[in-house]
C-alpha cells in the first residue's frame, strides 16, 4: 500500500511486523547510545563486514502534524531538505555525496520523516558536514520550491492518481478517520500541493526540525567513539527549540460500518477493509502480529487458502499495519479476480475473522507464526541498512531500541487465547471501513 | 541504489547486476571464497560459506527461460516454474505450503528470458528439512491439472491487472515493440491470448525437456559447513537422473533502423509514461564496465544528466533513468520516465537533447571520476547477504563470468578514460535510430508526438497482448 512517500522512487518497506524468535531471545547486536547536549539521541552499531555505513535520521514529524490547507507539507519538506543549505547550495548535496561514493533517500509517513544516507566509510566526515549544514542552515529558494512542487505532483500522480491501490487507500483513510489527522494523505491533496507557501515551509522547519526532535542511527564500518566525536563536532553545536505541539485530537470510537465506492475505468476491481487498531506501542502489538500471520502470511495462511486457493475469487490477499504513534488501522487488501463482486470476497474475509473469534487458532499455527517472525527478524537485520531502519523504528515507536531484543520473549508469551481476544476486540463490523473500486465497464454492463 | 530500484519498479523487469566494482582503496571488495563441484549427473553446485546470520540461501538456475517458450505459448516457462510448489509426488500444494511456512521458509520460482531461477531460504537449523522441500519441488513436481488450471486463470487476471498500472507494463510494451515476435520481445509471463493456448501437457513437456541436472546450476550461500552440505546435496540431488537437453538458441538481434513510435491509449491516465531507445548489448560484452560507468553519468543515478534536466532543473517528472538490460544476446537500452499529459513533448524533447549532447560532448574527467567513486562506493551492499551472493555466483556461472567480475572491477573501472567513454557512447548509445513507446491518454498527445517517428502505431491498453498480438504478426 502507498502510505509511505519517498523522495525518490526506490521503495523500501518500513517493516515492524516480525522481529523475534520462538525460544528465548533472537540474535543480539550491541548498540551504543549517547544523548547530545542539544537533545538528539544517537545510536551506533558497529559492523565491519563491509566498508560501508548506513546513517538514518528519524524526525518525529509527519502528516499527523499538519492541518487542512497544508496537507503533504511534511513530505514536500522532505524533498526540500535536499535542495540547498548554506555550505551546500541547491544541487550540491547530491552531487558531492555521489561523487564521494554515497547515495541517499528519504521517506515520510503519517508520523515520521526519515533521512537515509548510504556511503563508504571514507565519506564519514563529509556526510556529517552535509547533515549538519541542512539541519542548521536550510535555505528556501523560491525557484526550487516551484520546481519541486512539480516533482511532488508527479509523484502523487504516479502513486495515487494513476494507481488504483493508492487511490482507494487514500479514500479509505479519509473515511475511516473523521477527526484525527491520519485522515489526510501523506503526499497531500493536489490542491494543497499547488498552494502551500514559503511561510508554511519555514513554519514547518521551525516546528519539526529541532535536533531534540530527532534520533540518529549509524550502522556499519564505524566505531561508536568516532561517531560520537563527529556528532560533537558537527551536530551538538546546533541549538534545539520547542518540538511540534502535541497532537491532542483523539479519533472518536466508530459506531457503525462505513462504506465507500470508487468508480473508474479499470480491468480489475479492488477491495480494502480498515479496522481501527491500537497504536504500535501497545501490549496487543504482538498478539495482533501473530493473528495477522496466521490469517494472511504465506500460501498456507487461512485467507490465502480460502480466497485464492479454494474459492479462487481473489488473486492476492494481505494485511498490514504501519508503525504509528496514535491508534491506527489494520488494513486488509484484497485483489479480486476480474468480474468478481468484491462483496463475495468480503463475505469470506468476514467468515475467516469470525472463525478466529469463535475458535482458538491451533498450536501448529501459533508455532508457525512464531517461526515466520524469527526468520523475518534475521531478514530485516542482516544488512546494515535494514538494521539501521529496525533499530530506529524500535527507538522511535516503542520508545527504546532494546525492545527489539525483547520481541522474541514477547512473541513467545503470546497464547492462543490472546490471539482470540484481539480478534474479538478489534475485528467487529462496527469498527470497519470498507472501500471498493468498481470498474466502470463492469458497472455499465450491469445496468 | 535508488535508481537501480527504480528500474525494477518502473519496468517490472529485474535488472541483472553483473556489473560491480570494488570498494574504497582502503579495503578491496572481493567475493568470498566458494567452491564449484560438478556431480556425476551433471549438476553444477556452488557452495559459499558466509557466517554471522543463521540463514541458508538457495539459488538454482535452469538454463531455459521464457525465450524457450514456443511461439503462441508465451508464459509457458513461467507456468512450469510457478507450478513446482503446487503438488509433488508426496505433497499436495497445500501440504507443501504448510511445511514450508511452518519453517518460516520461503520458496519462489520465476522465469526470465534467459533462464528460470528457483530460490529458497531457510534457517540453518532447518537446513535438512528445507533441502528436502526444495528438492521435492524441483525434482518431483506432478503438475496437477486443477493447480495448472488455477494458475493459468490467475496469471490471466494478473496480466489484466498489471494493465491498470502503466508502470508495470511499460517495459513489456517496449520490449514487444522493439523486438517484435523475437524471443526477447515476448512477455515472460504471457498475455491474455497466449495463456489460453497453454495446457498441462505443454507445461509437463517443458519441464521434462529442460529441467535436468546437467542443465542446472545450484548455488547455496550462508551459514553452513560446506563439506557436510556437499554430502547432503549428493544424497538428495545426486540421484536426479541425467538426461540430454536441447540448448535454447536465441537469435542475435541488430538495432532497429529508423524511427518508430507506439502510442498505447489509456483514457483515464493523467500522465504519459514513456520509454525510448534501441537494442543494446550482451552481458559478456567487453565494454560492459565502461558502459556501466557512462550510463551512471547519463541516466543511472540521481545526479545523472537526464535526472538533472528532467527533474532537478525543470520539475517535469518525479524520476527519469536510462538502463542497459544485459542478457545472453543483446538486450534493451532504454530511457524511461513519465510526465503530465501537457508536458509530454517537453519532457521527451529534453531527454532527446540530453542524449544528443552525450554524443556531441562526451564526458568530462570530473563526471567520470564521480561516477567511478559512486559505483565503487555503492557496490559492497550488493553482495552483503547470502541470498545476494548465491544469486550472483549462480548468474556469473550461467553467463560464463568469473569472480573477477567482482574482484577486478575496481581496476576495470579505473581503466575507463574519457576516450574510452567516447567510443562506448558511439558504439552502444543510440543516435538517431530510436523506438518510442508511450502509454497515456492518446487524445491528449497523439498529434504532438507525431514528430518523433515516421512510422506510427497505436493500440488501446484494453486490447489483449502487448506487441504484436499473436494473431497480427507482422
Amino acid at each position: 500500500m502507498r502510505k509511505i512517500w519517498f523522495r525518490s522512487i526506490a521503495s523500501l518497506v518500513l517493516c515492524l511486523m516480525g522481529l523475534a524468535g520462538t525460544r528465548g531471545r533472537a540474535q543480539e547486536f550491541p548498540v551504543q547510545t549517547k544523548t547530545l547536549k542539544n537533545g538528539m539521541k544517537v545510536l551506533v552499531q558497529s559492523d565491519h563486514s563491509i566498508p560501508n555505513v548506513a546513517l538514518y535520521i528519524f524526525y518525529r514529524i509527519g502528516s499527523r502534524n499538519e492541518h487542512p490547507g497544508t496537507t503533504g507539507l511534511s513530505h514536500f519538506f522532505e524533498h526540500m531538505m535536499f535542495n540547498g543549505a548554506k555550505k551546500y547550495g541547491p544541487g550540491d548535496l547530491d552531487k558531492v555525496m555521489e561523487a564521494n561514493g554515497g547515495s541517499n533517500n528519504a521517506y515520510t509517513t503519517r508520523d515520521t520523516t526519515v533521512y537515509q544516507d548510504w556511503f563508504p566509510r571514507l565519506a564519514l566526515p563529509l556526510i556529517f558536514d552535509i547533515e549538519a549544514d541542512r539541519i542548521a542552515n536550510l535555505s528556501f529558494d523560491p525557484q526550487k520550491i516551484q520546481s519541486e512542487r512539480g516533482v511532488v505532483a508527479s509523484e502523487r500522480r504516479l502513486r495515487t492518481d494513476n494507481d488504483n491501490g493508492g487511490l482507494l487507500d487514500e479514500q479509505l483513510w479519509a473515511t475511516a478517520f473523521i477527526a484525527h489527522p491520519y485522515q489526510w494523505p501523506v503526499v497531500g491533496w493536489m490542491s494543497d500541493i499547488e498552494h502551500w507557501t514559503m511561510e508554511d515551509l519555514k513554519h514547518h522547519f521551525e516546528m519539526g526540525y529541532s535536533p531534540s526532535n530527532a534520533t540518529m542511527v549509524v550502522v556499519g564500518d564505524v566505531t561508536p567513539e568516532e561517531i560520537f566525536q563527529l556528532c560533537g563536532k558537527y551536530i551538538e553545536p546546533i541549538t534545539s527549540h520547542a518540538p511540534p505541539p502535541p497532537v491532542t485530537t483523539v479519533e472518536p470510537e466508530q459506531l457503525g460500518e462505513r462504506r465507500l465506492v470508487v468508480h473508474k475505468p479499470a480491468e480489475l476491481p479492488l477491495l480494502l477493509i480498515a479496522y481501527h487498531a491500537p497504536k504500535t506501542n501497545s501490549p496487543d502489538f504482538y498478539a495482533l502480529n501473530i493473528l495477522r500471520t496466521v490469517l494472511f502470511q504465506g500460501q498456507s495462511s487461512r485467507m490465502y487458502q480460502q480466497l485464492v486457493d479454494k474459492e479462487q475469487i481473489a488473486l492476492e490477499v494481505s494485511s498490514f499495519a504501519e508503525p504509528a504513534f496514535d491508534p491506527t488501522t489494520e488494513e486488509i487488501f484484497v485483489q479480486p479476480k476480474q468480474g468478481v463482486d468484491p462483496a463475495a470476497c468480503e463475505k469470506f474475509v468476514y467468515e475467516e475473522l469470525e472463525r478466529a473469534k469463535s475458535t482458538a487458532i491451533t498450536d501448529q499455527e501459533l508455532e508457525k507464526a512464531k517461526n515466520i517472525r524469527l526468520v523475518e527478524f534475521y531478514q530485516q537485520t542482516r544488512t546494515i541498512s535494514g538494521r539501521a531502519n529496525t533499530i530506529g523504528t524500535y527507538e522511535v515507536f516503542f520508545g527504546d531500541f532494546s525492545k527489539l531484543f525483547d520481541a522474541a520473549k514477547n512473541y513467545a508469551a503470546v497464547t492462543k487465547e490472546d490471539v482470540q481476544r484481539v480478534a474479538k476486540t478489534y475485528f467487529g463490523a462496527n469498527n470497519r471501513t470498507v472501500a471498493t473500486l468498481i470498474p466502470e465497464n463492469e458497472q455499465k454492463a450491469k445496468q | 541504489m535508488r535508481f537501480q530500484k527504480k528500474i525494477t519498479n518502473l519496468l517490472g523487469l529485474s535488472v541483472l547486476a553483473v556489473f560491480a566494482s570494488s570498494a574504497s582503496p582502503a579495503q578491496s571488495i572481493r567475493i568470498p571464497p566458494h567452491e564449484k563441484i560438478v556431480f556425476k549427473n551433471g549438476l553444477t553446485v556452488l557452495l559459499l560459506e558466509k557466517h554471522g546470520v543463521p540463514i541458508v540461501s538457495f539459488d538454482a538456475i535452469v538454463k531455459a527461460g521464457a525465450a524457450a517458450d514456443p511461439t503462441g505459448q508465451e508464459g509457458l516457462a513461467s507456468m512450469a516454474a510457478g507450478l513446482l510448489r503446487k503438488g509433488t509426488k508426496t505433497r499436495t500444494a497445500q501440504q507443501f505450503s504448510a511445511d514450508m511456512d511452518y519453517l518460516g521458509g520461503s520458496f519462489g520460482a520465476n522465469a526470465s528470458d534467459d533462464f528460470t531461477a528457483i530460490s529458497a531460504e531457510f534457517l540453518t537449523k532447518d537446513l535438512s528439512r528445507g533441502l528436502e522441500l526444495f528438492s521435492d519441488a524441483v525434482l518431483h513436481p506432478t503438475f496437477p491439472q486443477g493447480e495448472a488450471d488455477k494458475l493459468l486463470a490467475q496469471s490471466l487476471d494478473s496480466v489484466k491487472g498489471a494493465k491498470d498500472d502503466p508502470q508495470q507494463v511499460l517495459g513489456l510494451y517496449y520490449n514487444g515493440y522493439l523486438y517484435g515476435a523475437r524471443p526477447y520481445g515476448r512477455p515472460d509471463g504471457g498475455d491474455e491470448v497466449s495463456l489460453k493456448h497453454i495446457n498441462r501437457d505443454a507445461i509437463v513437456k517443458f519441464y521434462e525437456t529442460y529441467y535436468a541436472p546437467g542443465n542446472t546450476i545450484l548455488a547455496v550461500a550462508g551459514e553452513f559447513n560446506a563439506a557436510e552440505l556437499r554430502k547432503k546435496l549428493e544424497e538428495v540431488l545426486g540421484v536426479w537422473p541425467a538426461k540430454s537437453v536441447p540448448a535454447v538458441t536465441i537469435p542475435a538481434t541488430a538495432p532497429v533502423k529508423g524511427r518508430r513510435l507506439l502510442l498505447i491509449d489509456k483514457p483515464d491516465a493523467t500522465q504519459t509514461y514513456f520509454a525510448f531507445g534501441n537494442i543494446g548489448t550482451t552481458v559478456n560484452n567487453p565494454d560492459r564496465v565502461a558502459i556501466r560507468v557512462v550510463n551512471t553519468v547519463f541516466g543511472g543515478r540521481f545526479t545523472s544528466l537526464l535526472n538533472e534536466a528532467l527533474r532537478v532543473e525543470s520539475g517535469l517528472t518525479y524520476g527519469v533513468q536510462s538502463s542497459f538490460d544485459l542478457r545472453k544476446e543483446p538486450g534493451t537500452f532504454g530511457i524511461y520516465s513519465f510526465t503530465r499529459n501537457e508536458t509530454t513533448v517537453q519532457a521527451i524533447d529534453l531527454a532527446l537533447q540530453v542524449l544528443q549532447k552525450l554524443h556531441k560532448e562526451g564526458l568530462t574527467p570530473e563526471q567520470l571520476a564521480s561516477a567511478k567513486s559512486y559505483i565503487k562506493g555503492q557496490f559492497p551492499p550488493s553482495i552483503e547477504t547470502s541470498s545476494q551472493l548465491a544469486r550472483r555466483i549462480a548468474q556469473n556461472e550461467f553467463y560464463g563470468l568469473d569472480d573477477n567480475e567482482v574482484n577486478q572491477l575496481e581496476a576495470r573501472i579505473d581503466a575507463v578514460t574519457p576516450e574510452i567513454a567516447k567510443l562506448v557512447i558511439q558504439k552502444h548509445f543510440p543516435g538517431d535510430d530510436l523506438v518510442f513507446v508511450l502509454i497515456g491518454r492518446a487524445s491528449a498527445v497523439t498529434h504532438a508526438v507525431q514528430k518523433y517517428a515516421e512510422t506510427q502505431d497505436a493500440r488501446a491498453v484494453a486490447e489483449p497482448g502487448f506487441w504484436p498480438p499473436p494473431t497480427e504478426k507482422k
